[in-house]
Formats: structure tokens, sequence, C-alpha cells
């Protein structure tokens, strides 16, 4: 380490093209390999990607110089650099993976004569997108890819292209993946897609409407883990009061299954849950078109339901909190049970 | 040297993540929201582990920042500090679970078989590891922001390392959100990422709240190690609670160590007085980072493991004794205050925090260390002038004048200067602390007098404060809303006043965010205190 510093200054742009041929080189080696070499330019690859971070990000010496960075980026994104120290990952070490995965992060956000160049680059290899969607089922690479992944969906088209894949369907299993950070990473992620890019959620929430909810509320608003059904009811009021997903709320506010699991949710002993189930739950008690068997339910559970917002309370003092209970109240209290019921 | 433990990360054995493949064997910590239990882990040959049972259904624990440490604590990776085997979730706790540190924390050590301090080639070993541990976490761009003898655990071996990173630290610390989001920049003070606009920051928040980076880990350092040679850290005799009262007024001002409580003065070597100096400089901008605190002269004879096994975990009773110990003392004394649990949580598979008065030193606004005795004499805020007639010297000190403590306390009583200070003075001054424990008047009129006269002059003072922080909340407020009707703004099209781009704008915000619910919770502690303070003036009159 000692030297590094002291030796003649590469630019930002020879760190990236010495990175990229080590790169290539652990890419075409396979682990096992009797190289006498192989261990020297290990340690080279992680100096070097040690390097590009302190350009990145600055050291104790020196905030980050944007023309450094700009060369930088312009220098990783001119060739395959970023798929081969994806694909490289699980050869390095954890504090390389750890440097790797910061400057990686980092680059998402760069900007090359005012383009974001990394999305460019993804845009045209999108499938790397499978292969940082796939770490969530590899423990040791889940947090590195994961953490890649969510910079990755920075971009509006790259999380286009997420939510459209098949592997929409996976995050409902990998949220609940015993590994709680794991889990916890791959929650974030989910959120991230969801509620990112108003417009494209919107879209993707009107299309996937059938099964999505359909998965939404068997695996997760009714799944045994406490931690799942406390996320998913948080993330589900953020996406149905988000006012570009208006048409989604109204079709979702209108089911009763709907409904039935809302309002198991407020029975919940968890005062977390039932806050945040109530979110939700205001929206079918407001809806201005209540279907009759909406309706129904209300009014056969009226007294239970005003019983408890009575003493239905947050911690902290909260004005708008208590502004929508007694909205609420009042809505189910004017209830007229419609004919036939 | 950051590759050091890698063969252990790969190689690691997989720990079950099931609940059921531990049994319980113990419990050996706990905390507000929080316990620690001594386990075996069934299917790997009933090896013994510790176990963090965290309860995520709190109002107070934010998820996101759960979250965050415990991506942060799986990928850490250093002998010298304590990493989690695996974490799941039990129903509604968080089982973290780690390696059984069997000596457990060097706080229950010292409180239980060194009571003044251990000796200091001990010492040496002891700071030397953590140092290491802290420049491991420096380096990767993290703050420990809870370093202190109650989390630094020892095993029998006499194998050093730096534990509870993070996953505590975040859900119960009030000011805790800064750490991993300041992460990576290298003047990480959080201001500097608003550098010009700060002008809604009230100048003492900024100077008691906002300072947390790398060197504010070295300072805690400092402390730690006056902590590891007196037998307990500076102030220590005061509740918690009134940490932040101090901030707010002068009328406290104790010698951090009453000499008489020792049988004999201990002796210092000048290295090991020097290397603390220099953590504990008012400027953190002139404390040492902790790689070059490694190489302080100091640490350059330091011995190995074997000699703290030797000299240290010989005949010490074990950790579960020590905390039945602690528990009984506890039902023992009456009307204990509350607030010495949350620091108890603070414990990872080590013993809980046994000495419930141990106060945060760095919520105190500053200290003046000296050096010869081996001391540290706080220096604390005022607004106001005080009818202090020997007042020496005032200092400015971030915006707020400050007596130095080191000038002669009063004629009152109220003040316990350093080493002059007479018995009687020490003596009333525990009295006055004790009292302020319990909440009772049952001490003599004396003292009474003195809590009633300066419970009113706290008041005017702490009001004058919290209206302070109220404008400045209101403030922040504004200001945030601002920045989101221009984000807003921006996004549906409506040309914006400013040309800022997106993103910066965005962390801004969600900074800002951040800012504000910490003053919010800060708020909150305020009132609080309010309300303590209330109802002293209201048993005073």
């Amino acid at each position: 380490m000692k030297g590094l510093f002291k030796s003649k200054p590469k630019t930002p742009a020879e760190i990236v093209r010495l990175t990229r041929d080590l790169l290539v080189y652990v890419d075409r080696t396979p682990a096992d390999a009797r190289d006498p070499k192989r261990e020297e330019k290990m340690l080279e690859l992680s100096k070097l990607i040690r390097d590009l971070k302190s350009i990145l990000y600055g050291n104790s010496e020196a905030e980050p110089v944007a023309e450094a960075c700009a060369q930088l980026t312009q220098e990783f994104f001119k060739e395959n650099t970023l798929r081969l120290i994806i694909n490289c990952l699980p050869k390095l070490n954890l504090e390389t993976r750890k440097d790797a995965t910061q400057v990686v992060a980092n680059l998402q956000r760069q900007q090359v004569q005012s383009r974001l160049i990394a999305c460019d680059y993804l845009e045209a290899n999108i499938d790397l997108m499978d292969t940082l969607i796939g770490g969530y089922e590899n423990p040791d690479m889940a947090l590195h890819y994961g953490t890649m992944l969510r910079e990755c969906i920075r971009h509006q088209s790259v999380a286009r292209y997420v939510l459209e894949s098949e592997h929409m369907k996976k995050f409902f299993d990998f949220i609940q993946l015993p590994n709680f950070d794991i889990a916890a990473d791959a929650g974030a992620t989910f959120k991230e897609l969801l509620t990112r890019h108003k417009s494209t959620v919107a879209e993707f929430l009107s299309k996937n409407y059938d099964w999505f909810f359909a998965e939404y509320n068997s695996k997760l608003l009714e799944s045994p883990n406490y931690i799942t059904r406390r996320q998913a009811v948080k993330l589900l009021g953020d996406m149905l009061l988000d006012r570009s997903n208006a048409a989604v709320m109204t079709r979702y506010v209108s089911s009763r299954d709907n409904l039935r699991i809302l309002m198991n949710l407020l029975r919940e002993s968890s005062k977390s849950i039932q806050i945040e189930a109530f979110h939700v739950f205001k929206l079918f008690a407001a809806n201005r078109n209540k279907p009759p068997d909406i309706v129904g339910i209300l009014v056969a559970n009226r007294s239970k339901l005003l019983r408890l917002f009575a003493d239905f309370k947050t911690e902290k003092e909260d004005e708008q909190f208590e502004a929508d209970k007694a909205q609420v109240v009042r809505e189910i209290a004017a209830l007229e049970p419609k004919e036939g019921l | 040297m950051a590759a050091s433990d890698e063969d252990e990360s790969r190689n690691k054995v997989q720990y079950p993540l099931d609940s059921r493949c531990y049994e319980i064997i113990d419990e050996i910590g706990r905390g507000a929201s929080a316990i620690v239990y001594k386990a075996i882990c069934l299917p790997l040959n009933s090896s013994v582990v510790a176990i963090k049972a965290i309860d995520l259904d709190q109002s107070r624990t934010d998820f996101d920042n759960v979250r965050r440490e415990a991506k942060t604590m799986s990928l850490l990776s250093h002998p010298n500090i304590l990493r989690a085997h695996c974490f799941f979730t039990v129903d509604r706790s968080l089982w973290v679970v780690m390696p059984f540190m069997s000596a457990g924390s060097l706080q229950s050590i010292i409180s239980s078989s060194f009571p003044n301090g251990l000796p200091e080639p001990c010492i040496a070993i002891v700071l030397r590891d953590t140092l290491c541990a802290l420049t491991y976490l420096h380096d990767q761009g993290h703050l420990h922001r809870d370093v202190k003898a109650g989390n630094i655990l020892m095993d029998l071996n006499g194998s050093v390392k730096l534990a509870d990173f993070g996953v505590s630290a975040s859900i119960y610390e009030s000011n805790s959100n800064y750490g991993l989001l300041s992460a990576y920049s290298p003047s990480s003070l959080m201001l500097t990422d608003f550098a010009g606009t700060p002008y809604w920051m009230a100048p003492e928040v900024i100077h008691s709240h906002v300072g947390y980076s790398f060197k504010a880990d070295i300072w805690s350092f400092g402390i730690t190690a006056m902590e590891l040679a007196h037998g307990r850290p500076p102030l220590s005799h005061l509740p918690p609670s009134k940490s932040l009262l101090m901030k707010l007024t002068k009328r406290f001002r104790f010698s951090d160590y009453d000499k008489n409580s020792y049988s004999q003065r201990k002796k210092f070597s000048k290295a090991f007085k020097d290397m603390v100096g220099l953590c504990l400089d008012q400027d953190p901008s002139k404390r040492p980072s902790a790689e070059k605190l490694l190489k302080h002269s100091f640490f350059r004879y330091c011995k190995g493991p074997e000699f703290l096994v030797k000299n240290v975990l010989h005949g010490l009773p074990t950790v579960e004794q020590r905390f039945r110990q602690v528990k009984l003392m506890k039902s023992l004394s009456l009307n204990k205050s509350d607030e010495g649990d949350e620091d108890g949580s603070g414990n990872s598979s080590g013993s809980g925090d046994q000495d419930s008065n141990i106060i945060k030193q760095r919520r105190i606004s500053g200290w003046n260390f000296n050096v010869e005795d081996f001391e540290l004499n706080p220096v604390f805020p005022t607004e106001q002038e005080n009818d202090d007639s020997n007042v020496v010297k005032q200092v400015r000190f971030g915006g707020e004048s400050i007596i130095s403590g080191k000038e002669r306390g009063d004629s009152s009583g109220s003040i316990a200067s350093d080493s002059s200070a007479s018995d009687r003075v020490s003596d009333l001054s525990d009295d006055h602390a004790r009292q302020n424990v319990t909440g009772s008047s049952k001490t003599d009129a004396a003292n009474d007098d003195q809590v009633q006269g300066g419970g009113n002059m706290d008041w005017e003072t702490v009001l004058k404060s919290l209206l302070f922080l109220k404008k400045s909340l209101e403030d922040q407020w504004n200001e945030v809303m601002n920045m989101i009707d221009i984000v807003k703004g921006k996004k549906s099209g409506i040309a914006p006043q400013m040309r800022l781009d997106e993103p910066s704008l965005i962390q801004a915000i969600e900074n800002l965010k951040l800012q504000l619910e910490n003053e919010k919770k800060k708020n909150q502690a305020m009132e609080l205190e309010l309300e303590f303070l209330k109802l002293q003036c209201a048993n005073g009159l």
C-alpha cells in the first residue's frame, strides 16, 4: 500500500484499462488454475479497484475531482468493464467485492457531458440485470449484487425492464428468504421498483393488476411472517396513496376480498401493522362509489369497527391521522345498507 | 490488513436460520428492546453462541436502518470486530446470532474485578485491538458511534473484539441517523453536504449533534481509555438523563473523579497520558486518525493476548454469574431510574452494562483534558450569565459562550472544583447527584435549597433553548417543504426556478428529512427534560 501513491501517478483512464486487463485474465482463468502469478495479479486487481473507488469517492485527504471522475466513467463504459466486474465478482475477496460494488454504484450517477452513460451501457447490456437479480439466490453474492441492482434501477428504462421481466414474480419469494439481511435487501429493491418511477409503475400495475395483487395478497399480506406483513402493508399504502396510481387504487378498493384482508390486518395485535393497515382501509371507506358488497361488509361490521377506532391512536400525536380517522368514522356511521342485504 | 480475515469469511460455517436449532441457556444482558442470551446451536455440536433478540415491533425501530445496519454488519470481516453468524426473524424479533465472547465486556470485567481500573499494560492491549477495529471500520467508511468499554468484548483466550457496530446503535440512539449516510464523504461532517446553506441550523444544534465524524469515534475512544484506567468514565456519578440538562446549564460543575474513593493514586505513563490527550482534543480536526494513533509510542511494546489471560481473566466470575449479580443489585436498589436500561441494551454478546449511571460523555459540550492529573474537566455551555462572581474566563465555542470548567468553585458549594475541592464540597455534590437519580427530596435542607435555586434558573434557560429549537425546527420544515415543491414542480413540467440536478436534490431532501426526524427526536427529549424540570420547580416552590 505504501508505495502506491508515491509512484508516478496513473491517469484515471489508465487505471480503468489496467483493471480491465486483469479482469479479462480473472474471467478466463478458472479459480483452481495453477498459475504462480495468479495471487499477485489478484492483489494488483484489488489495489486498482480500490484506486477507482478513491477517485470516485475521494479519500481522507482529498475530495473527488469531477474531471477525473468523468474520465474514469468514460473509459469504464467504453468497453465491457461493467460486465467483467459483475462476472468476476464471485472470484474476488470480500473487501474487493465491497469496493467494486461501491464503484459500480457510484458510476450509475456519473455524468459525462451531462449524459448518464451508464444508462446507455445498461440498455445495450440489459441481460446484466438477470445476473444481478439472480444474486438473491446466492447468499454470498446477494448483498453485493443487490446494492448494484438498486443503483441500476435508478434508470427508468432499466427499472421498466425489470418490472416487465419474469423476475418480478421471484421477488415475492426473495422477500421471505430466511436470511434476514438478504430478504430485507430484496425488500428494499422491490420497494424501489414499485415506487421510484411513477409513470412506469402506474403502467406496470395497470397492465399486471390481476396476477400482481393476487400474489401480493396471498404471499405478502397474508404471510405468516410478521416482518413480511408489516413491510407489505406499508408498501401497499405507499403505492395506493400515490396519485399516479389512482386508477389502480380505485380498482383495489372495490374488491371485497381485499377489504377482508385489510380488516384482518386491522385486527392484528401489532400496533405498527394496525396503523399501516388503517392507511389502506381508509381508502375503502372514503371511496365515493362503494360497491354494494363493500357497503354490506362495512355495515355488518360497523359496531366492531367503530369500537376499534374509538381507542385507536398513534403513539405520537398526529393531526392528519386523527382527521382521517374522524372521517372514516363518519363515513361508516352514515352508511345505509343497500337493498338485498 | 483489510483482507486478513478472508479465510474465515470464505469457509464460514453456515449457522441454521431456524430458532428451533438453538437452545437458550441463560440470559446475559437486557435492554429496553433487546435481550441477549447465551445459547447453544444444537446441529453444530452444541457450540455456544450469543443471541441478541431485538424487538422489531417497537415504534422507534426504523426498519430501513435495521436493514442497512444488518447488511453492513454481515459484510464486515476483521479479527477485532465481532461478526454476526447470521440474522433471522422469529415472530416479531430479529435474532442476531454471534460468537459467544465468554469473558464478557471490559465494562463488566472492570466492575466485577477491577473497580479502580486495569493495569496499564493490559489497557494498552485492549486499546490497540480496539484501534485496529476502528481503523478497519473507518477505512470502510463506517462509524461505530458507540465506542465504550461495554462494547469491547473479550474471549477466554484473550482476544478482544469491538461489538455492537450498528444494529443496536441505530435502534437505541436518538441521534444515530448519520453514520452510514455520511459514509464515504471524506469530510463526513453532515453539514458539509449543505455547505453554504445551513442557515436554519441553530448554532448549539450544529455544535452538539452534527459533529458525528470519524473523529467523534476517536473522542469516545479517549473516554474509553480513561474508563479502563479509572474503572469508570468521567462524570459517571451523574445520572444519564442529566447529560442533556448539563448542556443547557452551567450550574453543575464537578470534578470528574472523586479522589477520596481511591485507596491510592494511580500512576500512568507519560506516553499513555499523551495518547489520551490527543484523542480528547476539543478540536476534532486536531484529533489523530485511528490509523495514526496505532503508531503512537504507547502501543510500541504492546504485549499479546496471553498477557490478558494471565492478568485479567484469571479467576474472573463467569458472564452469567456477573449478570445475575447485577440483576440482584438492581432489584435491591429501589427507585432506580429507568434510563439506565437504554444503555444496557447496547451490549451484545458480552453482558449488560452494569453501571446504569454511565453517561454519554459526548453529549457534553466540551472538556478540558488535564494531562498531569489524567482527568477530564468538563466544560458546559451556558446561555446567560450566572451570578457567579468568580468567573475567570469565557470562551466562545460553536456560537455558545462557555465557562471553562477549570475555574475555581464558588462558595455556594454547588461547584466542585478539580483537585483542590474540599471534602465537604465533593460530598455535597455526590449527594446532589444521588438526589437527581432518585428524584426524591429526602436529603437535608441545605441540599434542597440548592436544587430549588438551580431549578428556577434551569427553567428559564431550558425554555429559551426550547423556543429556539422550535423555531429552528419550523424553519427546517419550511425548507424541506420548499425543496419538495421545487422538485415536484420540476417533474410536472413547471419551469423550475433553479437549475439543480435532480439526484443531488433528492439526496439533499433525503438528508433534510433525516435531519428533521432527528430534530423531532431531540425536541421530544427536550420536552421530557422540560417536564422533569417543571416537576422539580413545582416541588421546589
